[in-house]
């Protein structure tokens, strides 16, 4: 358990799975993050944008593998204390030069094949638009990594009733 | 419609339809959009380019869902068409999704309009 920190509630409980980088399993992801959200007691009308956040924030990881080409599990925890916590860490760790090799297309054209070229630029730019969505849409929002030996962890957590107000995350 | 199901992967909840609308050819869509599904969409768009259909709008006042790779597809087919001379309309009156176009600036980006254009 890693709900140290919350000892609002007597029993902080966690909930984490995994799941293999494709596409297939966003949603599953995604409707999970709401359904554990919803019996943590996330007021409704936010039971959306915890949907939006985890499924983007699963989206990144799932691109971030692609691009490395690793497939290793995407890792997603809930922890449920004095804020409902969501966190995804993704395993594509800090390989820049290769990533700047990838991403330069987007900017000039590039040179991938005609077919997927499409595909390609979209899914770059998805990889930014997470970015801006997540940080329009999440107010505690914390991304960490990466660095040679560790992805990026997308850290988000919302009010629960009863709980301090102030994102103190 | 992609598979179901050797590897225990849904169906893609994702319904496409076409009809058209004055000048424009009228993709309806209806689910959830997402990085699974959005290649469906973005497939419908490729193909009435290659028809030479290149006045399109994308009907997203019934769908479900979008995310970021929706969005994606949005500017992938408002360049592809506009760079063939065409032009894509957004259409959304969905709260839900103006408010992902609205906080990612794509509300001045795309042509987004709460009814396809009639003219």
């Amino acid at each position: 358990m890693n709900a140290s920190k919350h000892e609002h509630r007597a029993e902080p409980v966690t909930v984490r799975f995994a799941f293999t980088p494709a596409a297939a399993y966003v949603r599953a992801a995604r409707l999970v993050a709401a359904d554990v959200a919803s019996h943590a007691g996330v007021v409704t009308g936010l039971l959306d944008e915890v949907r939006q956040a985890v499924g983007e924030a699963c989206t990144r990881a799932v691109l971030r593998h692609r691009d490395s080409q690793i497939d290793d599990l995407v890792r997603i925890e809930f922890s449920i204390g004095d804020r409902f916590v969501a966190k995804i860490t993704d395993n594509a760790r800090d390989m820049r030069a290769r990533s700047e090799g990838r991403r330069a297309p987007v900017a000039h054209g590039g040179d991938a094949r005609p077919n997927d070229h499409d595909a390609l630029e979209e899914d770059t730019l998805s990889e930014e638009i997470t970015l801006i969505v997540l940080g329009g849409l999440v107010e505690d929002l914390v991304v960490t990594g990466p660095d040679s030996e560790n992805g990026t962890t997308v850290s988000m957590s919302w009010p629960l009733p009863g709980g301090p107000q102030s994102a103190d995350h | 419609m992609r598979g179901s199901s050797s590897d225990g992967a849904p169906e893609p909840e994702l319904g496409l339809s076409l009809s058209a609308v004055g000048a424009y050819s009228v993709i309806s869509v209806t689910g959830e959009i997402d990085m699974y599904t959005a290649p469906k969409l973005r497939e419908a768009v490729r193909q009435l380019a290659a028809e030479g259909r290149m006045l399109v709008a994308i009907d997203l006042t019934p769908t479900e869902f979008c995310d970021s790779t929706g969005l994606g597809v949005l500017i992938g087919a408002r360049r592809r068409l506009t760079d063939a001379g065409g032009a894509l309309v957004v259409v959304c009156s969905n709260p839900r999704i103006s408010k992902l176009l609205d906080l990612t600036g794509l509300d001045k980006v795309l042509d987004v309009r709460e009814a396809v254009p009639s003219e």
